[in-house]
C-alpha cells in the first residue's frame, strides 16, 4: 500500500482525490486526517461528547495529550484543542468532550450543531500531560471545567490497560450540573481501590456525598490530600485556576505539571506601537506592542493560520527574519531570527519582519 | 492613453476613496457561508465537467462524443483557471482556511505555475496596473498596444504574433516571469535563469505528461482522438482566457500611466487609477461565471480579494459612485470591447504617437 502510494504520488492531485473519495466515504482523504462523528451524547448541562472515527492517517495519541480539532463555522474553518479519550486499541476511535463556552464559535457549533455523519479534521497529537511509568510517587490530578478531559483520558487508559492506580482527582466546577463524567468517575472509584475522586463546587449551596465547597486553597487541599508534599501534581483548567494552584503548590510538591486553556494577558504592559513588515503578503502594519502578534494582526483584518492559541501546537508558527519578541506566557525574550515564531503567544518587543 | 478626464482635487479623491472603502467594508462584512457554498459548488461543477469530458473522449469512436468531450474539458479548464484558480490565488477564499482553497498554495490546470502567477499577476499587475515599465501585462513584452511603447520593426508582424500568442497563451503566461528579454540582453545571469527555469519546466512537463501522454495512453486504441481532444480543449481555454484578459485592460479608452504615478500614491488615487486602467464586459450570469467574473474587471481591480461572485452586486454601486465623481466607467459587450482590442493590435503594429493632450493626472492644476 505504501509503495503503491509512492508510485502514484506524482500522478495524484490531493484536492481532486479528496473530492472524489469523499463522494464515497466522507472521511476519506489522500493525506489529511479526517474523522467522522459516529455518536453524540449530552454529558452535562453545557457539555457534549462526540465519538469520532478517524481515517487511517491518524497517528494516534497518548492519554492526556491534545489534538487540534477543526470544523467549519459559517464557511470558515476554526481550530481548537481538545483532549480526546481513546476508545479503541488501534487509536482510531476516540471521543472528545466539548464544553460550550459563552460566545465560543466552535464549541457552540460542536455542542449544538454537530451531528452523526459530520466530518472534522484532526491535527497531530501534542502536549506533555502524560504519565510516564518511571516517575515516582502517587499522583494528584487537579481539574477545573474542561480541564477534566485530559484527566479522564488518563484514568480511562489506566483502567483499560489494568495499570494499578494511586491517584486523587480533585475536580472543580461552579455547579453540580456542570460536572462531566460524574457517574463514570464514581463508579470507577468504587471499583478501583487506588482511585479517589473529590468534587468541589463553588456555587452550590447543598452538598452531597463526596462533594466539597470552596475555591482552591491550601486548607482544602491538605484536608483532601494530607500527603500533598509527596505528590506528582497535574493541573489543567482555565488560566486563573492553573495560576492559583501553581502558586499554592509548585514549590511544595514533588513535581508540578500544568496546562491552561487561554493565553494569559500581558502582565508587563508594553506601551506604544511597532512596525511589523509581512514579507509574503507584502504589507506593513503599525500594531500595539503589548498585544500577542496573532491577535494584533487579526485586529488589522489579517487571518494568519492558528491552532491552540496558547503556544503549544505550532500551527501559527512563522519565520521571523528580524526583530525581538517576548513570550507573553513565560516572559522570555528572543532577539534571534527564527523559522518558527509562535505568534499567538509572542508580542513584538521591537519592529519585526515576519514571513507571513 | 491620455484623454480628457476630469481632474479631481486631492480632497475629492479622498472622499471618493472613502466611499469605496465604505463599500468594501459593507461587502466584507457579508462574506461567510454563502461564499463558501458558492465556491464549493463551482468546484463541484468543474470536477464533474472534467470527468465527463475525459470519459466522453475515451468513447470518441463516436464523433459527437469527441466533440462534446472536448467542449466539456475545455469548459472545465476555463472554470478551473478563472472562477476557481485565479480567484482563489487572489486569496478571495483564504478566510475559509481550507487547505484546498489556500491562495498561497493553490495550483491550477495550466502550464504556468501558481507561484509565478502570484508574483506577476497578484503583486506586479494588481499593484502597478497599467503603469508603464512596472506592469508586465502591458503587451506581455511581446505586443505593442499603446503608442507610448516604443515602436520597432518587429511589431509589423504583430497581427500574426498576436494570433500565435492567443493560441499558445498558457505557454506565454508560463514563461512570463522568466523575463527572457532580460536574459538575452545580458541583464540576467545564466545561473539565475537556470534556477528560475526549473520549477517552470517541472510544471510544463506535468501538464504535457498529463494531457498528451497519460490520458491518451489510458484510452488505449483511442490514443490519438484523446490527445487531439485534450489539445483542442487547451486551445479553447487559451483563446477564451486571452480574449477576456485583453478586454480587461486593452480596450480603446483605458489609460496608461507613467512610473511617477505610484510615488506617494493616495488610496483614492490608487482606486482612481484602477478604474481608468480597466474595462468591464456586459453579459448574463453564466457569462460572468465563465469569465471568472473578470467581466467585472473594474470591481476586481478595486477589491481583488473579495469573492468575485460578489462583484456583480458591487458594480451597481461602483458605477453610481463613478458617475457622481465624473470618472469614466468603461463597460460594453464583448464583441465591442474585443474589436477595440483588435484595433489596438493592428493600429499600434505601425508607428503611432500618443495624442497630444495634457498628461493624465487627477490633480487639478
Amino acid at each position: 500500500m505504501t509503495s503503491l502510494r509512492r508510485y502514484l504520488q506524482p500522478l495524484v492531485s490531493p484536492p481532486v482525490f479528496d473530492f472524489w473519495a469523499s463522494r464515497f466515504s466522507p472521511a476519506a482523504s489522500w493525506d489529511r486526517v479526517l474523522a467522522k462523528v459516529v455518536a453524540r451524547r449530552v454529558e452535562s448541562r453545557d457539555a457534549v461528547t462526540l465519538e469520532l472515527r478517524a481515517n487511517r492517517h491518524f497517528k494516534g495519541l497518548r492519554p492526556g495529550q491534545h489534538v487540534n480539532v477543526t470544523a467549519e463555522v459559517g464557511g470558515a474553518r476554526l481550530t481548537r484543542s481538545y483532549s480526546p479519550s481513546l476508545l479503541s486499541a488501534d487509536g482510531r476511535r476516540l471521543s472528545i468532550t466539548v464544553r460550550q463556552v459563552d460566545g465560543g464559535k466552535l464549541s457552540t457549533q460542536l455542542c449544538q450543531n454537530a451531528q452523526v455523519g459530520d466530518v472534522v479534521e484532526l491535527g497531530a497529537a501534542f502536549g506533555d500531560m502524560t504519565w510516564t511509568d518511571t516517575a515516582p510517587g502517587s499522583r494528584l490530578l487537579l481539574a477545573a471545567g474542561s480541564g477534566i478531559t485530559p484527566m479522564i483520558s488518563l484514568i480511562r487508559s489506566a483502567v483499560t490497560t489494568g495499570t494499578a492506580l494511586d491517584v486523587d482527582l480533585v475536580y472543580w466546577a461552579r455547579r453540580r450540573d456542570e460536572l462531566c463524567f460524574v457517574d463514570e468517575l464514581r463508579d470507577l472509584a468504587t471499583r478501583m481501590p487506588g482511585l479517589r475522586c473529590h468534587f468541589v463546587l463553588t456555587r452550590e449551596t447543598e452538598l452531597r456525598d463526596g462533594e466539597h465547597a470552596g475555591r482552591p486553597n491550601q486548607e482544602l487541599l491538605l484536608r483532601l490530600v494530607p500527603d500533598l508534599a509527596h505528590r506528582q501534581v497535574f493541573a489543567c483548567g482555565p488560566d486563573g485556576f492553573v495560576e492559583t494552584v501553581r502558586e499554592l503548590l509548585a514549590t511544595r510538591v514533588a513535581q508540578f505539571h500544568s496546562e491552561s486553556f487561554t493565553p494569559r494577558t500581558v502582565l508587563a504592559a508594553a506601551t506604544g506601537t511597532v512596525r511589523v513588515e509581512l514579507t509574503r503578503s507584502r504589507r506593513t502594519f503599525e500594531i500595539p506592542a503589548g498585544m500577542p502578534l496573532l491577535a494584533a494582526l487579526e485586529s488589522q483584518g489579517l487571518r494568519p493560520a492558528y491552532g491552540c492559541r496558547m503556544g503549544l501546537c505550532n500551527t501559527c508558527a512563522c519565520g521571523k527574519s528580524a526583530g525581538s519578541t517576548q513570550n507573553v506566557v513565560d516572559g522570555s525574550t528572543d532577539a534571534e531570527p527564527t523559522s518558527a515564531l509562535r505568534i499567538c503567544v509572542n508580542r513584538a518587543a521591537s519592529d519585526l519582519i515576519l514571513d507571513l | 492613453m491620455a484623454c480628457a478626464t476630469k481632474s479631481l482635487s486631492p480632497a475629492t479623491l479622498e472622499a471618493f476613496g472613502a466611499e469605496l472603502d465604505a463599500l468594501r467594508a459593507r461587502t466584507v462584512a457579508k462574506i461567510g457561508s454563502e461564499d463558501a457554498r458558492y465556491i464549493r459548488r463551482v468546484v463541484k461543477v468543474q470536477r464533474y465537467f472534467e470527468v465527463a469530458g475525459r470519459v466522453l473522449l475515451f468513447a470518441s469512436i463516436f464523433p459527437p462524443a469527441w466533440l462534446l468531450g472536448t467542449l466539456l474539458l475545455g469548459l472545465a479548464k476555463i472554470l478551473d483557471n478563472m472562477e476557481i484558480g485565479h480567484n482563489v490565488m487572489h486569496g478571495q477564499y483564504d478566510w475559509m482556511r481550507d487547505p484546498h482553497l489556500n491562495g498561497k498554495t493553490y495550483e491550477w490546470d495550466i502550464a504556468g505555475t501558481g507561484d509565478n502567477w502570484r508574483k506577476t499577476h497578484n503583486f506586479k499587475h494588481h499593484t502597478y496596473t497599467n503603469v508603464r515599465g512596472m506592469d508586465d501585462d502591458i503587451g506581455y513584452g511581446l505586443l505593442r498596444l499603446f503608442p507610448e511603447q516604443r515602436w520597432r520593426p518587429f511589431y509589423l508582424a504583430q497581427p500574426l504574433v498576436a494570433i500565435i500568442f492567443a493560441l499558445a497563451f498558457e505557454w506565454g503566461v508560463a514563461i512570463q516571469d522568466l523575463e527572457l528579454g532580460k536574459y538575452f540582453a545580458g541583464r540576467k545571469s545564466k545561473a539565475q535563469m537556470r534556477a528560475e527555469w526549473q520549477p517552470v519546466a517541472r510544471k510544463m512537463r506535468r501538464q504535457i505528461v498529463k494531457d498528451y501522454v497519460i490520458f491518451p495512453l489510458l484510452a488505449g486504441p483511442f490514443f490519438l482522438p484523446v490527445l487531439a481532444g485534450n489539445f483542442v480543449a487547451n486551445i479553447i481555454r487559451n483563446l477564451w482566457t486571452y480574449t477576456v484578459i485583453f478586454c480587461g485592460h486593452f480596450t480603446a479608452d483605458v489609460h496608461l500611466f507613467p512610473k511617477s504615478v505610484v510615488d506617494n500614491e493616495s488610496r483614492g488615487h490608487w482606486y482612481w487609477r484602477q478604474i481608468l486602467g480597466s474595462s468591464n464586459l456586459r453579459g448574463g450570469k453564466l457569462f460572468h461565471v465563465m469569465t471568472g467574473n473578470l467581466s467585472h474587471q473594474i470591481e476586481h481591480h478595486l477589491f481583488p480579494d473579495i469573492p468575485a461572485w460578489r462583484y456583480e452586486a458591487i458594480a451597481r454601486e461602483v458605477r453610481e459612485i463613478c458617475g457622481r465623481y465624473g470618472i469614466p466607467y468603461n463597460t460594453g459587450r464583448m464583441s465591442v470591447q474585443f474589436s477595440q482590442v483588435v484595433w489596438r493590435i493592428l493600429r499600434h503594429s505601425l508607428p503611432s504617437r500618443p495624442a497630444r493632450l495634457p498628461s493624465v493626472t487627477p490633480l487639478a492644476a
